[in-house]
């Protein structure tokens, strides 16, 4: 990977550039501590900033958006003809988090992996170009409720960039390239070369951001492991399920759940379009049959499939990583306090708790 | 991985040719692929399977394919039970659908070959078996004995009579029907399914067989227990699941039980699977 430096009054002529090739987007602030995704336009391209909280609603949605057509459905005499639908509009996502940037990464390995691979992901994707931008400021970036150390996401993500942008202080930003669309930009004229006193530089504050998160560690692995061997007690699903109150809001804020409905919709007197909207396995809706047979009734059955289908080994192998990116959007959310986190501690506490309960004491 | 080079979710104009009754609220679908490219490539599924079927402005449903790959005619068999196959429900001869496929599984029906078969059927749980019982039929030297035993719960909810008829006289098949709740025409046996592998005239094959249960989950779940009291193991017992479903290609996420797709890794599952699922069937 290559590697240079730009400083910081330049990073607007870096966006300049992108927009001449795509339809840029990054965060900007709202009210408060509130932020949000939107395309950069000529009016808004002076309030760029880079240091803000990441937005609440993930970037995924530029990968796979919430609601997407997939086909236009149009009644012919005697009938139908069938297009399917694509976004093929070059786009660059100006400041994904490294967490957001694994959660896409995951995407990529379901949507475009196994048997079946979805032409409609894989057309929009291909054409996102994605600048990576490193949480190094405790105060804007970070939040008590990252804990992208855990899921070994953060907060410098190491693979599937095109550009990384860190911040190295002393308005200097060190640039590296991840793919060869990154390299070829790095030939523009406002980036220079650095030195090792700057990758001494990155490496020192890398190692002073991941100090921030000791207050929120997550045992994964050990809960990894129960979950994966069916060793989580129905009673601690139980518990799990009583402090949900199924709002679906952890799932669709995810920026690694995948999962959707399809419904057809009218557009005019004789044309439709088949779109597909995020769906959250949260809802009891999610399993129910026509008819009404639902195979999985109970809040708490709904709970564990969340958390086995983002914590079992078998889904971490085959997509070669895990469901959950530690960006802590659910923990924010979770008016139960069963985000992620939780829910690694509850399990691993009551399982290590059973497991223990027969050993008498010294 | 070779992929096809069109959206997953493309969906291929179909022509409903003739609709026929079968019990209440349930229809039998003829239909064939406007393009007869399509059909022909369509022909190539394998019992088991199934296809994901399109009310274009009303939506999709996952539906099975009872028609076996040697007949000649395609078709479904479809209970009217939701605002999709209302719909269904609704078309005439001659009006345009939507079809793709064929998705899942299947059954093996290699792996069956030289074993004894039995075919545990309840309701409209033979709507999934049909294909696989025409198929082992069309290739009758491949397999050992096959027996068909069918349970409805009452003489008028007996679907496909036709082909019951032929398989109750067809030689080399055993067929044995019965009913919960006879009515006064009604002459055969009357209890629930499992009470057929008891009559006195029955001798049901176990050794080097292998067990097809499709049935409402009671009639499942007892079914289980009879056959496992008769000494079937737990792998030579096949059944195919159904889940509300969007995609059929493993992607929408509804289908998933414990670490399997219904749709990719099932329909069929061996009982021996479905205990590993994790979760309640």
């Amino acid at each position: 990977m290559r590697a240079r430096l730009i400083h910081q009054d330049d990073l607007p002529r870096l966006v300049a550039r992108l927009r001449r090739d795509y339809e840029v987007v990054a965060p900007f602030r709202g009210r408060g501590r509130d932020t949000a995704f939107e395309v950069v336009t000529d009016r808004n391209q002076d309030q760029l900033a880079l240091h803000l909280p990441n937005p609440v609603y993930p970037p995924k949605r530029y990968a796979l958006p919430h609601i997407e057509r997939l086909l236009r459905i149009r009644r012919t005499d005697g009938g139908y003809d069938l297009q399917p639908a694509y976004d093929e509009t070059p786009r660059a996502i100006f400041g994904i988090r490294s967490c957001d940037l694994a959660g896409i990464l995951h995407l990529d390995s379901f949507y475009l992996g196994r048997d079946f691979r979805d032409d409609h992901y894989a057309r929009r994707r291909r054409n996102l170009f994605l600048v990576n931008v490193v949480c190094t400021d405790v105060e804007e970036d970070i939040d008590e409720n990252c804990f992208c150390v855990c899921t070994d996401t953060g907060p410098a993500a190491r693979e599937g960039f095109d550009l990384q942008l860190m911040d190295l202080g002393q308005g200097e930003w060190m640039v590296v390239a991840g793919s060869p669309a990154g390299e070829k930009l790095l030939e523009e004229p406002f980036f220079r070369r650095g030195g090792p006193e700057h990758i001494r530089r990155r490496r020192a504050i890398l190692t002073g951001v991941r100090a921030q998160f000791k207050d929120m560690t997550s045992w994964f692995a050990a809960t990894v492991r129960y979950v994966s061997r069916g060793k989580v007690l129905e009673s601690t699903w139980q518990e799990i399920g009583r402090r949900c109150l199924e709002c679906g809001g952890c799932t669709y804020l995810c920026p690694a759940c995948t999962c959707f409905t399809v419904s057809d919709r009218q557009t005019g007197p004789d044309t439709w379009e088949r779109v597909r909207l995020w769906d959250a396995c949260a809802l009891s809706g999610f399993t129910r049959m026509a008819g009404g047979h639902n195979p999985r009734k109970a809040v708490h059955d709904r709970r564990n499939r969340r958390f086995f289908r983002k914590l079992a080994h078998y889904f971490i192998q085959r997509e070669l990583s895990m469901a959950c990116v530690g960006c802590g959007r659910c923990v924010d959310t979770c008016h139960g306090d069963i985000g992620m986190p939780s829910v690694v501690e509850m399990i691993r506490r009551a399982t290590v708790m059973e497991e223990t309960r027969h050993v008498p004491s010294a | 991985m070779s992929h096809p080079p069109e959206s997953l979710y493309l969906p291929k104009v179909a022509v409903l040719d003739r609709v026929v009754d079968e019990i209440a609220e349930v229809k039998t679908f003829y239909w064939h692929f406007e393009d007869p490219a399509e059909q022909a490539a369509f022909k190539r599924f394998r019992p088991g399977q199934f296809a994901q079927v399109s009310i274009f402005g009303v939506g999709e449903f996952p539906a099975s394919l009872p028609p076996s790959p040697t007949e000649d005619e395609t078709f479904f068999t479809i209970r009217r039970v939701g605002s999709c196959t209302e719909a269904l429900h609704a078309l005439k001869p001659g009006d345009r659908f939507g079809v793709r496929g064929p998705y899942g599984n299947g059954f093996p029906m290699e792996e069956y070959e030289g074993r004894n078969l039995v075919f545990v059927a309840g309701g409209i749980g033979l709507i999934p078996l049909r294909s696989c019982i025409i198929y082992a039929m069309a290739h009758r030297e491949r397999y050992g004995r096959i027996q068909i035993f069918y349970g409805a719960r009452t003489p008028r909810d007996l679907m496909y009579l036709p082909d019951l008829k032929r398989w109750e006289q067809a030689a080399g098949i055993e067929c044995y029907l019965t009913v919960d709740r006879p009515d006064e025409t009604w002459r055969g046996h009357v209890g629930v399914v499992g009470s057929l592998f008891r009559k006195p005239d029955v001798r049901m094959a176990v050794e080097n067989t292998t067990a097809f249960v499709c049935g409402p989950p009671i009639m499942f779940r007892f079914v289980i227990q009879d056959l496992k009291g008769m000494g079937f193991e737990d792998r030579h017992i096949v059944s195919t699941l159904e889940r509300y479903m969007k995609c059929g290609v493993g992607k929408c996420g509804h289908c998933c039980i414990g670490v399997a797709y219904v749709c990719v890794d099932g329909p069929v599952f061996t009982y021996e699977q479905i205990r590993k699922l994790g979760e309640e069937i």
